[in-house]
């Protein structure tokens, strides 16, 4: 199933709604987010950052489970958090401070692998490259710049660096609202939007600007279509701009080179953008507190989701897992609460004891899945330890009851294959009685 | 014409048969007297223009009617008078039919390349007017590399020529081809640089003949210049419609020829320097340093320069450290680095003075490159430092207008060093450096390139690159410096004006980079912050009442976008610079693209919190207070009004603020903020379009019941009546959409607060009473002034009123006081006594016109007629 997640600037939850039928599904609760301020970690669970009194000196970061509409847990980083992100997996959570630092927590620990000064001023947005090697930050000093997490976690390379970022773009002039990334991992194009009115195309395998374009009004969200042909720029004068990625454009039209055309609803300004690549569906946040539903071909808006009067600002499509999406309340409830007591707070600091150093280093473990996996080496000895000793309990519980589920099936399974039988016996029992005469008639 | 033969015949024919005629062998008849003479005699045919042999029509000929091929045969003819003059006719005959050329290029070039080494000299010169001026320029867009490589073998050949003249042509070909073909060095450049090295061996002749000389080692500062060098980042422009993933052809990179030349190249500056080395003496012997010989060492001393460079940055895989090896440094340092400062001996002219400078400009520059390969001893170093502080300081020049020219070209050769030296040596150089960099900054003509320099300069050390924990500087002395150059940039600014745009760009780029930069640096912080009272002189002053407007007006939409950018970085904006701000907006000089850029960059830069949202809020109430509309009355009377007339701007001004406002977050609580600058501001009886404009920011922010304190709703209501009128006396009735937009806010706000609607028909019905229709000058209204026309609004706007259904609904409740109104009109038609005859039927016209459908629409109300319609509709029966 796939649902729609909303969350806005002002309290009112974060609302959540089917795609596909339009229902209303659960709402989370007190939730007040920046924006880029919202992830799925992993389709596990949701994080979300917390806007906070300038005043206060630390963040705020809370995770809802999929079930439950209270927040789970709460955690307190070391200073205001604005963008969340996690890697494709949920095995890590990125956010970027109020001070221009970017912290690095692992979920499973919740500890604080690394942290370090991105740049000069808060950071903006965090996106991840598709084979989670990259992370590409934005920041309000204009600044996008594209982190290897290699790098990042490769002390002897980075004595040697000059620097630690792999690239740095510094061409937008005011803050950088917004960045998507295309597809091909190290030869894929970003997507820049910014306070300048312009959005920017940057090559990521040759570290320079393909192409800017100006807009009438400034961006604040850009989405990027699956085939890459175009992108989707919504403006502050409310309008969605089409702009031209890999298509030719005229160059004579109403708003400027490169951009095709534009979506529009009278509506109040555009702040977030979504784009559905299952059906092809575009949502846009608006500053009334509506989530469109746009059909990109006909340009038509389809549904309407109203999430609350104040300025939505986040919108995620996810994908829940198939357990979740059948309603079976009682099971889940106990193995999600025993699930997420795996999930500590993040933690404020980063462990500076230096007995696990060699600890920190990522290590891969091609053969787990198709895409390689990144983890830390304590994480997977936490993990083997924990095998090694629930190997009695927990371990058997989940067995016993897999084999239920199994039982519970082949039992069905049999069910059905005797009705077959039956129905089959007596369709040639009817059939041989019946054949005499039909085929005494053929020979006539 | 008479035959002489003929008659003769003709009697043999007629001749009796076999009668034999006796003719007399040896005589002939004499010729009759009146034969012609058809003899021709001849001795030669001279044909001026062709021959018969070969056709030369439709060719192109030169002046003396040679074709291409004839020319080019002539061309290796053995007299050189010949050879030239073929070369001259090509020439010609190239001018006159540039086609032929490109048709026969390869021919052409194949023929003439033999020339190259032509024993006679004005072949060859001739030859190389006939490349430089028509061949090459001619060939420029073609397939070079083949073009390049026929020649490149005949050049080599003339390179190793015995006769030294032939030779040094050789290289002056040579050079030219390097002109139109870069590429080609990086091609021959291990052969070309031994060529070289050869030539500069024999030292005899330079010594001799300086203007060849010359010409030689310009051509190698040409080919050296071309080496390949990671420093300049070369910015490829953006193409324009390409699509993103297009295939991008690969460009050859000519760059990987290069790393097998420095043991070519090593040799060569050690031959450069020896060459330098003869040089001195003869210097010293010398009266004086005249321009052939100081040309000579300057290219030399270039060469080396650049040698040394791509020793050291260039792209190649060797390190620097083995490539500076014993020898090299040893002669770099001995030789050349020890001479110096060279200075003349015999002080003469000023101009020998700046000679000398530039020499030891470049000389300090080489030593500069090499200074962490040579490990100079501290007594050299030190001598080096002075050289460049004095430099920076400008003692050493002349102070001639030459000689300052002179400077301000050269020591930007030596300001990429100043950032690199002044965080390296010891404190007390450090701030004597820059000290002396500061007074450079400071002294040079703004609009000149050592500005452009220096700033860049300053970029870089204000703003470290790369490593981001280089960010250490706290050491006061920089400090001090850093704060002298950053409270410098906002004066440059205003001096530069709007003369040099593109330096006022860099300096706001500079500007930008710094905002952007110092939010991680408590110092830059601080300082960033008190630019804002200097700048806010670019934008505009104010002094006595009287309004400057800055450079900033003037300037192109760049730097206008780039300085309005700025203002975003500034973490508390003061109220000065905002002030400046508004008068840039409010003046109509300027874009409303620009104005309207900057008001969103100010409503961003609250947004980040960096503005208080009071003087936020009084920034927009101002806008829209202050905003002069173009022309004055509201509706454009001729066609030349229209068109200065800046009402759509001011609208879509308007909408622009009510947006931002209502999206600033609560909007009760703006409303209550803006609630008391408005009704302040409203209380002054502005013009009508600002009127109406904060009319709509009010009901923007408000909400159904309305949020109007008790006070303002009576404010409001004195206010209102008076606008009302005006509104509908200076718009023709037929505008419907102007009339619609200007009074929409006012039903808005009857819809919300019926307490509102009552008092303000309060206000309108008491404006018809007698005593107040008498007194002439009443100031609530601006233009309905005199009691006809204010009679005529109240009619015109109850009619309005009626008109919109939904006020309708809502004014029904109010049948009382709509009902003294008409009444009091009523009365005053009956009771006219101050009226000229004129006036009372100008008004009788006009009042009944309007006043029945309006009695009548009151009447039709749902509940059935009152007695005052009755009445009413007598009395105007009787008059």
């Amino acid at each position: 199933m796939n649902v729609v997640l909303a969350s806005s600037s002002i309290e009112g939850g974060i609302g959540c709604w089917d795609l596909q039928t339009g229902a209303e599904q659960l709402r989370y609760k007190t939730c007040a987010s920046p924006p880029h301020g919202l992830a799925s970690i992993g389709c596990r669970f949701l994080a979300c950052s917390q806007l906070r009194d300038p005043s206060a000196a630390s963040g705020h970061v809370l995770y809802w489970s999929w079930s439950k509409p209270q927040a789970q847990v709460k955690s307190f980083p070391a200073e205001p958090i604005k963008p969340l992100a996690a890697n494709s997996e949920g095995s890590y959570i990125v956010g970027g401070g109020s001070s221009g630092d970017i912290y690095f927590w692992e979920v499973a620990t919740g500890r604080l692998l690394k942290k370090w000064h991105a740049h000069y001023r808060a950071v903006t947005c965090l996106v991840f490259s598709d084979d989670d090697s990259l992370l590409i930050s934005g920041s309000e000093d204009g600044c996008v710049r594209v982190w290897s997490l290699f790098m990042i976690f490769d002390e002897v390379r980075k004595q040697q660096a000059s620097h630690l970022y792999e690239y740095s773009f510094t061409e937008h002039t005011l803050r950088v609202t917004d960045i998507v990334m295309g597809y091909g991992g190290g030869n894929a194009v970003i997507v820049s939007a910014s306070e300048d009115r312009t959005c920017k195309v940057w090559s990521l395998s040759r570290g320079r600007l393909l192409r800017n374009v100006v807009f009438p009004s400034i961006i604040d969200a850009i989405a990027i279509d699956p085939g890459e042909h175009v992108f989707y720029a919504g403006g502050r004068d409310g309008k969605i701009y089409i702009a031209a990625l890999n298509v030719e454009s005229s160059p004579s039209n109403n708003y400027g080179l490169h951009i095709i055309g534009s979506l529009t609803d009278q509506s109040k300004p555009v702040t977030c953008l979504a784009y559905s690549a299952e059906r092809n569906l575009l949502l846009s946040g608006s500053e009334d507190g509506m989530i469109r539903v746009w059909d990109v071909k006909t340009k038509k808006i389809l549904r309407m989701f109203r999430h609350s009067k104040g300025p939505v600002n986040n919108i995620l499509i996810v994908r829940l897992p198939y357990l979740l999406s059948r309603a079976e309340p009682k099971v889940q409830a106990s193995s999600r609460r025993n699930d997420f007591s795996l999930h500590p707070p993040l933690e404020k600091y980063a462990n500076s004891s230096d007995e696990d150093m060699d600890n920190k280093a990522i290590i891969t473990l091609p053969d787990t899945i198709d895409l390689p996996s990144y983890l830390s080496s304590q994480l997977i000895n936490d993990h083997i330890k924990q095998l090694q000793q629930q190997g009695s309990s927990a371990a058997a519980e989940m067995e016993v009851k897999r084999l239920k589920l199994v039982g519970q099936r082949s039992m069905e399974m049999f069910q059905q294959l005797k009705k077959v039988y039956d129905k089959l016996q007596e369709f040639c029992v009817n059939e041989l009685l019946d054949g005499q005469p039909i085929e005494g008639s053929k020979g006539n | 014409m008479v035959r002489s033969k003929a008659p003769s015949k003709k009697q043999q024919k007629k001749g009796i048969d076999f009668k034999k005629i006796k003719r007399k062998l040896g005589r002939k008849l004499p010729p009759p007297k009146n034969a012609t003479n058809t003899e021709i005699k001849s001795k030669a045919i001279v044909l001026p223009e062709q021959s018969v042999a070969t056709n030369k029509e439709g060719l192109a000929v030169s002046k003396k009617g040679l074709t291409l091929k004839e020319l080019l045969q002539q061309s290796s003819h053995h007299n050189a008078k010949v050879r030239r003059d073929a070369l001259m006719g090509i020439k010609d005959l190239v001018i006159n039919h540039p086609a032929e050329l490109r048709q026969h290029r390869y021919a052409v070039i194949e023929k003439l390349r033999e020339r190259i080494s032509d024993d006679d000299k004005v072949v060859r010169e001739a030859l190389y007017q006939l490349f430089k001026s028509e061949i090459f320029p001619g060939c420029a867009e073609d397939n070079q590399g083949l073009f390049i490589s026929l020649l490149m073998t005949y050049i080599f050949n003339a390179m190793t020529n015995l006769a030294i003249d032939i030779r040094l042509m050789a290289f002056k070909f040579f050079d030219l081809v390097v002109q139109y073909y870069p590429p080609c060095f990086s091609l021959y450049a291990e052969k070309i640089l031994q060529s070289y090295e050869d030539i500069l061996r024999k030292n005899q002749f330079y010594l001799e003949d300086k203007g060849k000389l010359k010409t030689t080692l310009s051509g190698l500062v040409r080919c050296l210049s071309l080496l390949p060098s990671k420093k300049p980042e070369s910015e490829k422009s953006i193409s324009g419609d390409r699509i993103i993933h297009a295939f991008e052809p690969d460009t050859p990179t000519a760059n990987t020829g290069f790393s097998t030349i420095i043991k070519k190249l090593k040799e060569l500056v050690l031959v450069l320097i020896n060459c330098f080395q003869d040089f001195i003496p003869l210097l010293n012997s010398m009266p004086q340093l005249d321009v052939l010989s100081f040309d000579c060492i300057l290219s030399m001393l270039q060469s080396i320069d650049i040698a040394v460079r791509f020793f050291i940055y260039g792209i190649h895989e060797e390190t620097p450290e083995s490539i500076c090896d014993q020898t090299l440094s040893s002669a770099l340092s001995k030789k050349l680095l020890g001479v110096f400062p060279l200075y003349p001996k015999h002080h003469l002219s000023v101009k020998e003075d700046d000679r000398y400078f530039i020499l030891n400009v470049v000389i300090a520059a080489i030593f500069l490159h090499l200074r962490e390969l040579v490990c100079p001893s501290a007594n050299v170093f030190e001598k080096f430092l002075e050289f460049i502080e004095n430099a920076l300081l400008g003692t050493i020049c002349s102070s001639t207008r030459s000689g300052k020219a002179t400077w301000e070209k050269h020591i930007p050769l030596l300001l990429p060093f100043i950032p690199k030296l002044a965080s390296e040596v010891q404190t007390g150089w450090q701030s004597r450096i820059l000290e002396s960099f500061t007074w450079t900054f400071k002294d040079c003509n703004p609009e000149s390139s050592l500005k452009l320099a220096c700033l860049s300069m300053i970029e870089e050390m204000l703003i470290p690159r790369g490593y981001m924990h280089y960010t250490k500087a706290s050491d006061t002395v920089v400090l001090d410096y850093q704060t002298v150059w950053i409270r410098e940039l906002p004066l440059l600014l205003n001096l530069l004006g709007d003369k040099q745009p593109s330096s006022s760009q860099v300096v706001l780029c500079l500007l930008l980079r710094l905002g952007q930069f110092s939010g991680s640096n408590p110092f830059l912080f601080g300082e960033y912050e008190n630019i804002q009272f200097a700048l806010s002189e670019f934008y505009s002053t104010c002094q006595e009442g009287n309004l400057y407007y800055g450079p900033f007006m003037r300037l192109p939409r760049d730097c206008q976008e780039l300085s309005i950018c700025c203002l975003y970085y500034f973490s508390n904006l003061n109220v000065l610079l905002l002030k400046s701000l508004t008068f840039c907006c409010l003046c109509s000089e300027l874009e409303p693209f620009v104005s309207f850029r900057i008001i969103e960059v100010l409503h961003a830069a609250y947004k980040a919190g960096h503005i208080q949202i009071v003087d936020h809020i009084s920034f927009f109430m101002t806008l829209l207070s202050r905003f002069k509309i173009l022309p004055e009355s509201i509706c454009p009377v001729r066609e030349s009004d229209v068109k200065v007339s800046n009402h759509g701007t001011f609208k879509s001004l308007t909408a622009m603020l009510c947006s931002y406002l209502s999206q600033m977050g609560d909007s009760s609580v703006v409303f209550h903020i803006v609630e008391k600058a408005i009704l302040g501001l409203i209380l002054l009886q502005p013009p009508l379009e600002n009127a109406c404009a904060m009319l709509r920011v009010l009901i923007v922010l408000d909400s159904k019941p309305t949020l109007l304190s008790e006070q303002s709703i009576i404010a409001l209501s004195n206010f209102l009546p008076g606008y009302l009128m005006d509104v509908v006396h200076c718009i023709p009735e037929d505008d419907v959409q102007t009339w619609r937009y200007y009074i929409l806010p006012c039903f808005f706000m009857f819809d919300r607060s019926s307490k509102l609607l009552k008092l303000v028909l309060d206000v309108i019905g008491s404006f018809l009473t007698d005593s107040n229709l008498s007194l002439p000058s009443d100031t609530s209204t601006r233009y309905a002034t005199d009691s006809l026309s204010r009679i005529n609004a109240t009619i015109s706007l109850l009619l309005l009123i009626y008109k919109d259904v939904k006020v309708r609904k809502i004014i029904s409740s109010f049948r009382t006081e709509i009902g003294s109104i008409l009444q009091s009109i009523a009365s005053l038609q009956s009771s006219e006594v101050k009226m000229t005859l004129e006036e009372r039927h100008r008004f009788q016209s006009s009042v009944l016109e309007k006043h029945f459908p309006l009695v009548r629409m009151v009447g039709n109300q749902p509940r059935g007629r009152s007695s005052f319609v009755g009445n009413i509709e007598k009395k105007y029966r009787f008059s």
